[in-house]
């Protein structure tokens, strides 16, 4: 059951990995000699989207399991499908790379070894990767290592992430974090600092640092609300509103497009009180502790 | 076309030549000119030597024939954002008379190039002084015609059109029609009809763009008149389909004539399948009955009769399929490689990694491997093909998929119209192969 459970922690640092690569290469887009290139920009948030879809659902399974957070039920109504072919505006969850540092030195799932063929792992079905209760199998339909035989997995929908969870990556630590109704926990790469994760991941990889240097102003309009520049407070949240000038948007970077292209920042036609309430995030101080938020980028 | 054109045969080099980074590669209509773009802007047209064409054991030779700077960089003050000087494809037109014209663009404008001859010049002016000064008319008794003189060819290249600000987007592709009068071009989102004659304006033929831009899920990424039918081009898109269209239908070709797409494999799905499926280049048959296009891992033809799968598919390099996140994580994923036919359609040929290119056999089913390099390129030494070992013990001669160079990549590959004469662009060189003639 533990080589199980470590082939799909890899599987989850995989996706984690991904997602913090694309966020790099969007960001460097905006540097890149002659504009963004639009082509390129698109393919890579479809890699955002699938590692992100792919990670959702298994840390979803993680935080089941914990029983820890109030807002689980909440979290496992049932959405609608997530499409890949979905709009960019979906993807509109705050979404945060979860990079605990603990590394893996192998890109791939469990499923893909050196020699190309599968990892030989035993078949895992939803109620042996995440402990559900039968009657929540049919949301995790077949888990989503790429281990298992059934690759419709990828028709699972993402389990509600969109009003209520926020992943950040703070520049600074390399920390990444969940936030999911204002309620800070540890994801399920954190739990893996048992011991008994922690053998999983004997080889580590030099992480590569040189990227996190990032404008606090930095965040990827389209996709998501003003990143926070600080730790909210209560009282911060009823001035925020007043911090979204939609001048100062439309001045940030438009990510996407050719670049610079205004056309492409549509926050003009965006309800932005509307986003910014959708996404409150009212995060718990003693959780944060050490933690700064001065520099993060908030993706999606 | 040559009766010798049958199969893959055997290669040998004839021109290797350093260049700047090559962008694209175009043989003109009767084979005898092959222009290259490069990033720094500039085209390189050779010409083939045709002298002994006919003869036995007949080894052409291509020559620089013509060097100019097409583009320059420029920068878009308004949108404060840089204009690359690459070109990004050259197409020749049909010759008319007795000059060459070519439309070659980079991101943002296509220019029309005459390249013409001159080998005569006049002289025997009476106007001017020895110094070059004109003389006074009142000094000037007679009338002397000059009269030309034969002088060293020169070959000029001269702008004759600028079609510029039509495109929001990089364009992608340029394409002429069979009609010898328009052209289209296409970027991300849009494509553009022109008149060779009318730089004030195009038509906007096909708009992809949402309303909303956050609704975007699929970009343009080549497109093509079809060689005869000057009513029918086809589009690709970054979702792996290709969509016919004719303009006879409807002033704008949002809409499709036919619709070609293979369904997914499921058991293939991974993070990256949306990347692997985009097409990167899209080729119609000389013919005009089949398309060939080119996605990250294969070649595809497809017959214009059937719209639910292609009828052909080649696997260029199916051992990267496993290397998909290190090639996501380099870059290497996003490389746009390009494809092309021979004179008869028998044969699709492509790049690859390492210097690799890769031709396939339709009527044989063979296909081959053959590298592009200076250590393997002896002169009059026939290419050997090479093989990936993909896993597994290694062979002698294989090459394993993990010492594969993946900054030496071959984008650009053309094919002779009628000789089985190949050109082949490596990062820096130029190779021009010619098959071995028994």
């Amino acid at each position: 059951a533990q080589n199980t459970f470590s082939e799909m922690m890899e599987c989850v640092f995989d996706a984690q990995n991904l997602i913090s690569i694309s966020l790099r290469k969007i960001q460097s887009s905006r540097t890149q000699r002659g504009g963004i290139k639009l082509h390129k920009n698109l393919l890579v948030t479809y890699v955002l989207r699938n590692a992100r879809q792919f990670y959702m659902s298994k840390n979803l399974s993680q935080t089941q399991r914990t029983h820890h957070y109030e807002d689980v039920s909440a979290v496992r109504e049932r959405q609608d499908y997530f499409e890949l072919t979905g709009s960019l505006t979906e993807l509109g969850d705050d979404f945060y790379c979860n990079f605990t540092g603990v590394e893996s030195d192998t890109w791939h799932c469990g499923a893909h070894q050196p020699n190309g063929q599968p990892a030989e792992v035993p078949h895992q079905d939803a109620s042996a990767c995440a402990m559900l209760s039968p009657s929540d199998s049919d949301l995790m339909v077949s888990e989503a290592c790429w281990s298992c035989a059934d690759k419709s997995s990828w028709e699972l929908p993402i389990l509600n992430a969109q009003a209520n969870q926020k992943t950040v990556l703070d520049l600074d630590t390399h920390v990444v974090t969940t936030v999911t109704n204002g309620y800070f926990h540890s994801d399920c790469c954190a739990q893996s600092k048992q011991p008994q994760g922690a053998q999983c991941y004997t080889k580590k990889r030099k992480m590569d640092t040189s990227y996190h240097i990032v404008d606090p102003e930095f965040y990827l309009p389209d996709f998501g609300p003003v990143p926070f520049k600080r730790m909210r407070t209560d009282e911060d949240l009823h001035s925020d509103s007043d911090q979204l000038d939609s001048t100062n948007i439309s001045n940030l970077i438009s990510v996407l497009g050719s670049g610079g292209l205004s056309e492409f920042v549509s926050w003009q036609q965006t309800d932005l009180e509307q986003i910014f309430a959708a996404q409150t995030i009212c995060l718990k101080h003693t959780l944060l502790t050490g933690s700064g938020w001065t520099r993060a980028i908030e993706a999606f | 076309i040559n009766p010798g054109l049958v199969g893959i045969t055997e290669w040998f080099l004839i021109v290797l030549r350093i260049a700047d980074i090559i962008s694209t590669v175009e043989f003109n209509h009767t084979g005898e000119l092959l222009a290259t773009g490069d990033k720094g802007g500039r085209v390189v047209i050779f010409q083939q030597e045709i002298e002994n064409k006919n003869l036995p054991q007949f080894r052409s030779e291509y020559n620089v024939y013509s060097t100019f700077q097409s583009h320059e960089p420029e920068f878009d003050y308004l949108k404060s954002l840089e204009i690359e000087e690459k070109i990004n494809k050259i197409r020749w037109l049909p010759q008319k008379n007795a000059a060459q014209f070519l439309l070659s663009t980079n991101d943002k404008t296509i220019k029309l190039w005459k390249i013409s001859e001159r080998d005569k010049r006049p002289e025997g002016y009476n106007l001017k002084e020895e110094d070059g000064r004109y003389k006074d008319p009142n000094t000037i008794t007679s009338l002397r015609v000059p009269v030309l003189i034969p002088m060293d060819l020169m070959v000029e290249a001269s702008p004759r059109r600028v079609f510029a600000n039509a495109h929001t987007y990089h364009i992608n592709s340029i394409s002429v029609n069979s009609d010898d009068e328009t052209y289209l071009s296409a970027d991300d989102l849009r494509i553009n009809l022109w008149h060779l004659e009318i730089t004030d304006r195009s038509f906007n033929i096909v708009d992809i763009k949402p309303a909303n831009m956050e609704e975007l899920t699929e970009v343009i990424t080549a497109a093509e008149f079809h060689p005869h039918q000057c009513n029918t081009f086809v589009y690709s898109s970054s979702k792996g389909t290709l969509r016919l269209c004719d303009m006879r239908a409807s002033a704008l070709c949002d809409k499709h004539s036919k619709l070609f797409e293979e369904p997914e494999d499921p058991s293939n799905r991974s993070f990256f399948s949306e990347i692997i499926s985009s097409i990167s280049d899209v080729k119609f048959s000389h013919n005009g009955r089949y398309m060939m296009t080119r996605d990250y891992l294969s070649v595809k033809i497809w017959d214009l009769n059937m719209e639910n799968r292609p009828v052909e598919t080649y696997q260029v390099h199916e051992y990267l399929r496993s290397k998909l996140c290190s090639l996501y994580e380099n870059d290497c994923i996003f490389d746009k490689f390009e494809c092309c036919w021979n004179g008869n359609d028998s044969v699709v040929m492509t790049g690859s990694y390492n210097n690799f290119f890769r031709m396939f056999d339709r009527g044989q089913r063979r296909d081959v491997t053959l590298e592009a390099s200076r250590e393997n390129s002896k002169p009059m030494q026939v290419l050997k093909p090479r093989k990936v070992c993909a896993g597994g013990k290694r062979k002698k001669d294989e090459i394993s998929v993990d010492s594969l160079d993946f900054n030496k990549k071959i984008l650009h590959t053309a094919w002779h119209p009628q000789d089985n004469i190949i050109a082949v662009a490596t990062t820096n060189n130029l190779y021009i192969f010619q098959d071995k003639v028994n």
